[in-house]
């Protein structure tokens, strides 16, 4: 195929799916405004956002199932808009895993090479060595229904890598699994991706999992991408309130920007005022929130008291709740935990925490 | 009394019911089967004969061949336009599912003589679809074949039988979950072959059942050929209707209508054991 040689040369400079302007809109109900988003090859993205975001809407135009609003999708520089599902070089793994209930593990796993450019006789092999690639061998004339949820997970996967795509959708392929499976799929899932050296776009809610795989995450809501960056970024360095909050649940204390000063701005606060680095762009006057994450919160001698009122044991730690200048923070603590009502203190260390922008 | 045992006495007056009314009159049939009449009296030393005759009969056979011909012959037509509305129902018609069922279902509340008879205001020599072509110029004198045809009585029975095979698909299209399709689009494969190896087979205990449920009706519907069919009426069904009546042959009659049952039990076999490979599937047994 012509494509083919385009791609080879291609590969190194250009990303391997841009999109542009995307638009989506179901009756009155805008699904998808106007997103912006490249992947780089061999690149593990998460798409990141509660239900209703877009997430797995954006998903779906790119795999074909959904007609796109407006806006364009490029894969290897080849417009994707009018092609239909099955002449895309994209495969997905399903929520529902949508195995074929008919067929035995290794006829759906073989369903998609009748379509490549594989001999007859290479066919059955090449499944068999899919199946082993996700250690399904032994299940190979199984029917889907009769394996648990995770072995059917593989066989998913098995199906759609075996057709080598040049991009792999998951749609929150790991919902289903309890919570010890979906960590070790979690595992598996990006060990197969650095073998196989292939690009995987993978819709999720779980923030988790997101950190758990990925290279890079785009953080969506209502529609829009609300931050994109690799996960130390997106977690240490929150665009919006939304974002520090979405992930790790960070304490969003709102407060008004004072002005530069050091390293970050200077913010006002109910609980006083704090010199702490932030997003850039904040003008002076702007409204802001500095975010605190349980981890950063610590008790001590001095600092803002605040009252205790819940104690969660967590294993490691705990988790105590407590409540200062009418807002509510999280504080992991180590030792035993203040009882419920008790008058506690708590600091930060400045330089540690991080102003973002109330809203995008 | 153990609660599972009250529940098999309790079924006792429907089991006993069904072996009055239903078992033994066909069982009465079958004796009958294999006697013979002498003049005006029925034998009732047991032969073989009346197999033997109806197996040597070239017109027996033929009927009974024509019979089942046409039950494939409809059940085939009532499939192909089935699956299409099926889908519809299932998959697109969304609100108007449930109004658009009970139209499908209202032509069955009429009575079968009422319908018989549109279809002759509609086939007749002067009927709606002749006048209508004369009146638009296409032909000159109406068209003699519509009506008293084979072709007249095969548009009825499909008309008649339809619903059965829509209910039957329809249950199977609920049943396919698009993921399926979806993924075999993923996968490569064009609409046809999405049909061929994905709706098809997931959807063919829907159509096995609404296909046997079609072919056994048309098989024994009397009226239909009787009253549309003109001189092709005569079927194996008004054969057994005259050896019963003026023939006084029960004998015979009830050799006919046991071949017919014992065919009509093995194409039962057959659907259920296709049904319960594929349920087997289904559910994974």
């Amino acid at each position: 195929m012509a494509v083919a040689a385009k791609t080879a040369a291609g590969r190194r400079t250009r990303p391997l799916l841009e999109v542009i302007a995307l638009h989506k809109s179901y009756g009155s109900v805008q699904a998808v405004r106007g997103i912006d988003l490249s992947l780089a090859n061999e690149s593990y993205v998460t798409l990141l956002g509660p239900s209703g975001c877009g997430k797995t809407t954006l998903l779906r135009m790119v795999g074909g199932f959904e007609a796109i609003g407006s806006g364009t999708l490029m894969l290897d520089g080849m417009r994707l808009d009018d092609l239909p599902a099955n002449r895309r070089p994209i495969n997905t793994v399903f929520q529902s895993y949508a195995l074929f209930p008919h067929l035995s593990v290794l006829e759906n796993v073989a369903f998609g090479l009748s379509y490549r450019a594989v001999p007859k006789d290479r066919i059955k092999a090449r499944a068999r060595e899919a199946l082993a690639t996700v250690r399904m061998e032994a299940m190979a004339d199984r029917r889907p229904r009769q394996l648990s949820g995770g072995q059917q997970q593989r066989v998913a996967l098995a199906r759609a890598i075996v057709n080598e795509p040049r991009l792999l959708l998951l749609d929150e392929p790991l919902s289903a699994l309890d919570r010890r499976m979906r960590k070790d799929m979690q595992i598996e899932l990006k060990d197969l991706q650095r073998r196989l050296g292939m690009t995987f776009l993978h819709v999720t809610h779980d923030q988790e999992e997101a950190f758990a795989l990925s290279d890079r995450i785009v953080v969506m809501r209502d529609g829009r991408i609300e931050q994109q960056g690799a996960p130390g970024d997106i977690y240490t360095r929150p665009a919006t309130a939304y974002v520090a909050d979405f992930i790790g649940g960070a304490s969003c204390l709102p407060g008004r920007i004072l002005g530069p000063a050091g390293k970050g701005y200077a913010i006002e606060t109910a609980l006083g005022r704090h010199v702490v680095p932030g997003v850039a762009g904040l003008s002076v006057g702007a409204r802001a929130v500095l975010c605190l994450r349980s981890e950063q919160v610590a008790l001590g001698d001095t600092g803002t008291p605040a009252e205790v009122t819940h104690a969660v044991y967590r294993g490691a730690d705990w988790l105590l709740e407590c409540v200062a200048g009418g807002q509510l923070f999280q504080v992991a603590h180590a030792g035993p935990p203040p009882a419920p009502g008790e008058t506690v203190r708590l600091s930060f260390d400045p330089d540690r925490v991080w102003i973002a922008r109330e809203a995008a | 009394m153990r609660p599972q045992s009250a529940g098999n006495w309790l079924a006792l007056p429907v089991v006993a019911a069904l072996g009055a009314l239903c078992l033994a009159p066909l069982a009465i049939l079958f004796a009958y089967s294999f006697f013979s009449v002498d003049f005006v009296t029925i034998s009732h030393d047991p032969s073989l004969k009346n197999y033997a005759r109806i197996l040597q009969s070239e017109t027996y056979r033929g009927l009974i061949a024509r019979a089942f011909g046409s039950g494939l012959l409809v059940a085939a037509i009532t499939a192909v336009i089935g699956y299409p509305v099926a889908w519809f129902l299932a998959k697109r018609a969304g609100a108007a599912k449930t109004m658009l069922l009970t139209l499908l279902l209202v032509p069955l509340y009429s009575g079968d003589l009422l319908r018989i008879f549109a279809w002759r205001v509609l086939l007749g020599a002067e009927g709606a679809i002749n006048r209508s072509l004369i009146w638009l110029g296409a032909i000159d004198a109406p068209l003699q074949g519509l009506l008293f045809s084979p072709l007249a009585t095969h548009i009825a029975l499909t008309y008649n039988y339809l619903p059965f095979m829509v209910i039957g698909l329809w249950l199977a299209f609920e049943s396919l979950d698009d993921a399926w399709l979806e993924a075999a689009a993923d996968l490569g494969a064009p609409g046809r072959d999405r049909f061929r190896r994905v709706t098809l087979p997931l959807t063919a205990p829907g159509l096995i059942a609404g296909g046997l449920m079609v072919f056994v009706m048309v098989v024994g519907d009397y009226l239909t050929p009787q009253l549309l069919g003109g001189a092709s009426g005569v079927t194996v069904i008004s054969a057994i209707n005259d050896l019963f009546g003026t023939a006084f042959d029960w004998p015979l009659g009830s050799a006919i209508a046991w071949t017919m049952l014992a065919i009509l039990m093995l194409c039962f076999g057959a659907g259920a054991t296709l049904i319960r490979r594929s349920s087997l599937v289904a559910e994974g047994a």
